[in-house]
This record gives structure tokens, sequence and C-alpha cells, in this order.
């Protein structure tokens, strides 16, 4: 078990290693520099450009500045932001996940306690009209866009009702909407998951064997149907671990919390470097991780899958 | 002497309103420019604060983007600007309506060889940390700028500064290397920053935690959510009339609009949606202020292009562009024709005689016909067997202007021009469109030097950092210069206007609009100026501001 756990870590840093070397690349191929960006429309001459080209490092090799770069994040220095000069980059991004992960959390644990067991039951009482009204309600969950629920419910609950802000985190209440808009998209999508493989369970030949033997139905569900059928969710889950601190962009940007996709996306626009760097590198840790904690979890629910 | 002494009557004796109409009028009559010759105006900022002034409350405004620094180097994005205004002062700030206006200088001189600027500095002047505000600190400043291996954004301003003096507490002589006539708009008033706190704490630091002389202080910054100042006490022009000033990061355009409307915030300092715009407009209830933007909206060419290089080429591109159109169809009818490169809200510096361009085809027509391209397969004009066809770059993501490229495009065909569009990155349009590494883009600029100072050398002289079309032309290369040395505003309203007109002649840009500028304020805010000529400024001036 140790011995995998330390292989599976050692392959885990190689990515990260590959993936930080490909955005650094990516990144500086884009033609052009934060500097003019920086400095906007104020007056400025050629030479006073290269001159602030040269204070960032910027005139010098790209390796050169790729390893001062990966030394210091190997020491904990996640570097400068060009436009946020006066902070360093490592309290940008922690305040930032800080916003995202409270939110993809909350939304992350009710979305679960949502859709497994809504799956279940719609599943089990297929075409019913419940059945209906779930399969219904998740197609728009998931089809209609993040940012247009969002809208919506701003007009509604902020303008219209004036009972939630319309933006921000100025208490509890502002976690209401973005939350719900989370929550509508995730669980539509585990609830469909958890339904179809329910239905696949429901058919096998160990269930008809489990009714043969007299089990009652509520027994049969739940010991038989829905453990095995929750494998394919908890892949998704697993899948979504990474996208806890990133994919939720569109949402922070709708209801202006100041959050790490929000930041990843102005630090891309605005070719801060160090920010995207460090951020892209926070996030494959994570995926890596979340990877690895996916398939220990495997191990557990299906006795069939041997880890070691 | 007298001429001055007779306005500074004047002024006195006006009545708070007719002070603002009149020092507009004293603007459009060029008495803007006569700043630079020790031109006195009596500094109106007492006149706002009436006597049914309420005190205490939040002020909110939205903002689009994060306050990244709060350093007055950083001041160049609107929304940084927003604050910084709030925090710092400098020894003379351009108003709403582009007048010169004393500050921390109580007076000022020029010397008639606009060599030596000689400014008197306000006496018992406090910085929020309680220290008194002296010449040492804008002596620190200035040579902070001015030093190289600061490599400050606006050290530039200071490139014809000699050296700084200080002769005693309260005065300081500015020595130069040559007139320069932008000197006063440009470089007086940058801000001023405490020496001995930003002498410790260096700039880096300083950008988190500034100290200025400004009406509000600092009380809280959240550079991704909201940046909050507090009244300060010892303000030398009083204390403001609101507690706080608060301004809240809202990237949505629509949901700043909600907000707006719900009176979850009082203004949005960036503008939201056209369609939005003029509805609060309509309803009435709100206070909306629509000033004209400074920027241009054009499409930069690259003139050493083997086709755009051809001015008919650039003219009949100009024809060809259905403008009303553009306006109408894509900004609701919210912007105006550009005919220069100036905006005709500079008053005394904007040209009106420079050389026009109606929509025409046939005049395209004609002109393409005159420079040799003939009309060729899949009705793209072909010479020499090279097809009459560019690519333009349009900001990725561009959502405003895409559409008006794409009307443009549709404009260009019908004369025989293929416009392809690409989307890149700003930073990349930023950096090679001066290199000559792209054919055209499109997007909003500046071509004069801001805060009502005309020089365009930034945009317009050979190898400028910002000159995005590759324009050289040997007569304006000539009037640049001329224009900064010479500090006669009558004499300089000579040159800049030759150099609209020879722009205007030679197009080494596609000049399309100038976009209106809606600030709109909620039921609650009062003191706000009666009118005003930029938007920016406006929100400056918060300090005069109260709740209602």
């Amino acid at each position: 078990m140790l011995r995998y756990l330390a292989s599976r870590l050692m392959q885990g840093s190689v990515v990260i290693l590959l993936v930080s070397i490909g955005t650094f690349s990516m990144m500086h191929l884009i033609p052009g520099d934060p500097v003019d960006l920086m400095v906007g429309e104020a007056q400025v001459t050629q030479e006073q450009l290269d001159m602030i080209r040269k204070k960032w490092g910027f005139d010098r090799p790209i390796h050169e500045q790729y390893l001062a770069w990966i030394t210091n994040m190997a020491r904990g220095d996640f570097g400068q932001s060009v436009v946020r000069t006066g902070v360093p980059v490592r309290n940008m991004i922690s305040e930032a996940a800080v916003v995202t992960a409270k939110l993809n959390l909350l939304a992350f644990f009710i979305s679960i306690a949502l859709a497994i067991p809504l799956g279940i039951v719609a599943a089990v009482r297929r075409y019913s009209g419940f059945d209906y009204a779930i399969m219904v309600s998740s197609t728009l969950g998931l089809a209609l866009p993040n940012f247009w629920i969002g809208l919506m419910l701003i007009v509604l609950f902020s303008l219209l009702l004036g009972w939630l802000p319309p933006f921000g985190l100025p208490s509890w209440q502002g976690y209401v909407m973005p939350v719900a808009v989370i929550v509508a998209n995730q669980t539509a999508l585990l609830a469909r998951m958890m339904r179809a493989s329910t239905i696949e369970g429901i058919g096998e030949d160990y269930v008809r064997t489990a009714r043969a033997k007299g089990l009652s139905e509520g027994i049969v569900v739940s010991r038989h149907v829905v453990r095995n059928a929750l494998l394919p969710v908890v892949t998704v889950i697993g899948y979504r671990i990474a996208f806890l601190l990133s994919g939720t962009i569109v949402i922070e940007n709708v209801f202006a919390l100041p959050g790490l996709g929000q930041l990843f996306i102005e630090s891309v626009n605005r070719v801060d470097y160090q920010v995207v760097q460090a951020i892209v590198f926070v996030l494959s840790v994570l995926v890596v991780l979340g990877n690895l904690l996916t398939d220990l979890v495997y191990g557990y629910i299906d006795p069939r899958i041997r880890i070691g | 002497m007298s001429r001055e002494r007779d306005l500074d009557q004047m002024l006195r004796e006006l009545s708070p309103s007719t002070r603002r109409e009149f020092l507009k009028r004293a603007a459009a009559m060029g008495i803007t420019a006569a700043a630079a010759q020790a031109m006195i105006i009596k500094n109106p900022t007492i006149v706002t604060a009436g006597p049914s002034a309420k005190r205490g409350g939040t002020i909110r405004i939205l903002s689009h983007q994060e306050v990244a620094s709060l350093s007055p180097d950083d001041i160049g994005p609107t929304m940084q600007w927003n604050i910084i205004t709030q925090i710092h002062n400098a020894l003379v700030e351009v108003n709403d309506n582009f007048v010169v206006e004393r500050v921390l200088a109580s007076n000022y001189l020029a010397s008639k060889d606009g060599l030596t600027y000689t400014f008197a500095l306000r006496k018992g002047v406090k910085f929020h940390d309680g220290t008194e505000f002296t010449a040492d600190d804008v002596k620190y400043t200035y040579e902070f700028h001015m030093n190289p291996n600061n490599a400050t954004i606006q050290g530039v301003l200071f490139k014809a500064v000699d050296k700084v003096e200080t002769p005693d507490k309260y005065t300081v002589v500015v020595k130069m290397k040559e007139p320069n006539a932008a000197f006063l708009r440009q470089a007086a008033t940058v801000f001023i920053v405490p020496a001995r706190y930003h002498g410790r704490i260096g700039e880096k630091a300083y950008k988190a935690a500034p100290i200025g002389t400004g009406a509000f202080r600092l009380k809280e910054w959240r550079p991704a959510e909201f940046t909050v100042v507090e009244a300060f006490d010892q303000h030398f022009r009083g204390r403001p009339n609101a507690d706080f000033f608060r301004q809240d990061v809202v990237p949505d355009p629509s949901v700043r609009a909600i907000a707006l409307r719900t009176g979850t915030s009082d203004s949005s300092a960036w503008p939201l949606l056209s369609e939005d715009n003029l509805r609060f407009e309509a309803e009435g209830g709100y206070t909306v202020f629509r000033t004209s933007s400074l920027a241009v909206n054009h499409f930069p060419l690259n003139n050493d292009h083997p086709i755009l290089s051809d001015k008919r080429v650039r003219q009949a591109m100009m024809h060809a562009i259905d403008r009303q159109r553009l306006i109408d169809d894509v900004f609701r009818g919210t912007a105006i024709i550009a005919h220069s490169i100036f905006p005709p809200a500079l008053q005394y510096w904007y040209e009106k005689g420079v050389k026009q361009y109606p929509y025409s085809p046939d005049r395209a027509r004609t002109l393409l016909e005159e420079a040799g391209w003939r009309m060729g397969p899949g009705g793209v004009r072909v010479k020499d067997g090279t097809r009459l066809s560019f690519t333009c770059a349009v900001i990725t993501g561009d959502r405003a202007r895409r559409p008006e490229a794409e009307i443009a495009q549709q404009d260009l065909a019908g004369v025989g021009m293929e416009m392809r569009i690409v989307e890149r990155p700003v930073a990349t349009i930023l950096s090679q469109l001066p290199k000559g590494e792209m054919d055209a883009s499109l997007f909003n600029w500046t071509y004069n030097g801001g805060g009502g100072e005309p020089d365009p050398s930034a945009t317009l002289a050979v190898g400028a950092a910002r000159n995005f079309s590759r324009f050289k032309n040997q007569r304006v290369e000539e009037l640049l210069p001329a224009g900064l040395r010479e500090v006669d505003p009558a004499k300089r309203r000579k040159i800049y206007s030759e150099i609209q007109k020879i722009v205007a002649e030679e197009v080494p840009f596609l000049h399309i609009m100038y976009w209106d500028w809606f600030i709109i304020f909620g039921k609650r805010i009062k003191g706000l100026p009666a009118s005003t000529q930029s938007g920016s400024t406006l929100i400056r001036d918060a300090y005069k501001w109260w709740i209602e």
C-alpha cells in the first residue's frame, strides 16, 4: 500500500513538473507581455517600457526565467504579480481559494446529499411522475447556462423580491444564490448518473438472486444495487474535486465573488505570468491528489479492486 | 497680471453655479492653456459644500475590475484612479472641465521662457499620519520619478525637468532642461507621497498602504472584492461630507445595473450596457452624466503594409464605412462620429476645419481605381496580382467591438476590399502593432496628452511606443517637439491644428467615433455638478458629495 502510494506520488510529481513547463512555455509564447497592459494609456516612451521590462526580468532568456520561477516555487515562494505588485502571489491565491473552496464544498455536499437519493428513487420508480419530474428538471439543470440561471435568480430574489444581495458576500446570504446555481447543475448531473447506474444494477442477475432469496426490496436496493451503482458516480465526484477550485469561473463572475476562477481568467487576460503559473501548479497538484483519492475510494467500495 | 486679477475678482463675486459655468467658458476660451503662463484661477473647491450638505453615510460605487494597486504611479486604470485620487493630492489638478486648479500649491508662477516653475505650497496641510506636508515631499516625489532606477510609469512626464529645488519649507522651484508646455498638466498633477514614510517602506509596500493628503484615507483594501476609504478629519479642504467611500468590484454589467436599481449601490464608475444606460436616462429619478470619451474608437493600420501604405486606400476605407450606421446599430446611438484625433470635448484644441470623410462608397471606389486597384474575381480588387486583402485583429472576446468590425467588413467588401477578422489578446495587439507585425486592429485609444493637454507625441512620433500605425510624417515630426517647446497657448493651438489637419488628410488609422461615457447616480447622492466634461474626474470629487 505504501509502495503504491509512493509510486503514485512520484508519477504525480512528474506530471506536475511537465504541466508547469507546459504552462510556462505557453504563457511566454503569447506575443506581448504584461508591461504593455500595466502601463495602459500612460504617456510612455519605448526606452521606458524597456526599463520596466528589465525591472521585472522579462528581458532575460526564457529558460533562466523558468529556472528562477521553479526554484522559488520549490521554496514556497509563489512569486510576484505584475499587476497586483504590492501583494505576494501566495496571498492572492490563498485568499481567492478560500472563497471558491467554501462555495464549492457547500454546493458539493448539498448536491451529493440531494442527487444520490433522488437518482435511486427515480430509478426504483421508473416511469413514475416522480421519475419524469427528476428527468425534466435535471435536463434543464444541465442545459441552462449557469450565467443565465444566475442572472435570473438575481432578477427574482434581488430586484423583484429584495430578499438577497445582488452581488458579493456581505453575509451568509451572499452564498445562497451562487451555491444554488452550482447545486442545480451538479445535482442534475449526479442524479442522472445515479439513476442510470441504478437502473442498470436492478436488471443484474445478482439482484434477481437476492430477490429470490426473499430479501426485502429495501435491502436489495440498499445493499446490492446502490453499492455497485455508486462506482461511476464516485469517478465523477473524484474528477470534480479537481474542479472545486476552478469550475466556477462563470458564477464568480456573475455574482462578483473574488474567487480563484475569476483571478485565473483575469490573470490570463493580463498575461500575469506568475499568477497563472502558480494557479495551474496548484490545480495540477489537486488533480493528481483527487485522482489518487478516487482510486483509493474504489478499493473501499468495490472489493474486487485491490490496491497494493 | 491685471487680467488675472480681474478674473480672480470676477470669480469671487459669482455664485457657485455660475462660477462653474464661467470656468467652463473660461476653459473653452483657452484660459486653460494660459494657465501655463502663471494664469491664476481661484480654486473652486469650497463652493459646492452648500448649507444643505449632510454628514455621514457611505457612498457606494461599482467598478468592473479589481483595484490592483493604491500607489499614485499605478493611477492609469480608471478604477484605480477612483480610489487613488481620494487618498492623494497633487500640486495642481485638472478639474472635470479641464481647468487647472491649485490644490497643494496655493499659487504658482511659470517664467516667460518656460524654464522655471515656482510653486508656493499651502501651509498646514496634513498627511493621514498627521505629519505636515512640505516642499521636501514634493522634491522627494518628483525625484523618485526622475530616477531611472525606479523605472516608474510616470517617470517620462519628468523628462524635461532638470532639477527640483526647495528654497524654503513652502516653496518648490522646478528648473527645466528645456521648455515643456505639458509640464503643468502632466507632471505637476502627479500625486505627492510623504517623503519619510514612502522612503522608509518603499514603493512596493506603499502600493498596499498609501498615505496621502487626500480627503479620504485607506480603511480596507481587498483588491478583487472592494476598497473602502474613510473621511480624513484633518483634510485641508475640510472633512468630506460622507463618512466612507466604497468601491465594489462587480464584473458583470447587468448585475451592476441591478445593483444600481435596487439601491445597493449609488453609481457605476464603469459604464453599463448601452441599453441599460439609455433606460436609466429615459426613466428619470437618476442623475445621468453623458460625456464624450477622450479616446477615439479607431482601426489602427500598419502604414508600412504594402497595401495599406497607400494613402488613397486608407481614405477610401474612411469613405466606405458607414460610421453613422455603426453608431446607430452597434452602439444604439451612444457615440459621435470622429472627425479629428482630438475629441470635440477638448474645446480649445479641437480643429473643426479638418478634411472630413462622409459616407460615400462611390468616392471610395473612385479612390481605389485611382490607386490602380481593379475589380477582380470574387468581388475583391486586384493590383499587379495582389488581392486587396488584409487582416484585422480584434480583442479576444470583445463583444462590443467585434460586431463593429463585422459591419465595417461588409462595408469594405462593398467597395471590393477584403478585411479578414481574427481575435488576439490585448497584450499581443499592443505589442505587435507598433512593431508592424500586424496589419490592423480595432480598439479605443487617447491621441492627446490627457487632462486637457493636447500633446500626442506618445502616439504619433516616429518610433513612439504607442505609434500603433507606424505613422511617419516629416512635418508632424517637426511640429510635435515645437508644440511642447511653445508656451504661448495661441501659438500652440496653431501647431496642434496643423497636426490634426495632417492626420485627417493622411488617415494613418481610421478614426471612427467617440463613445458617450455614461455615469449614472442614484437619488441619494447630492452635491453633484450641473454638468461635466470628464466622467472620471467627476468621481475624483466624491469629497464634495453628500447623502440625502
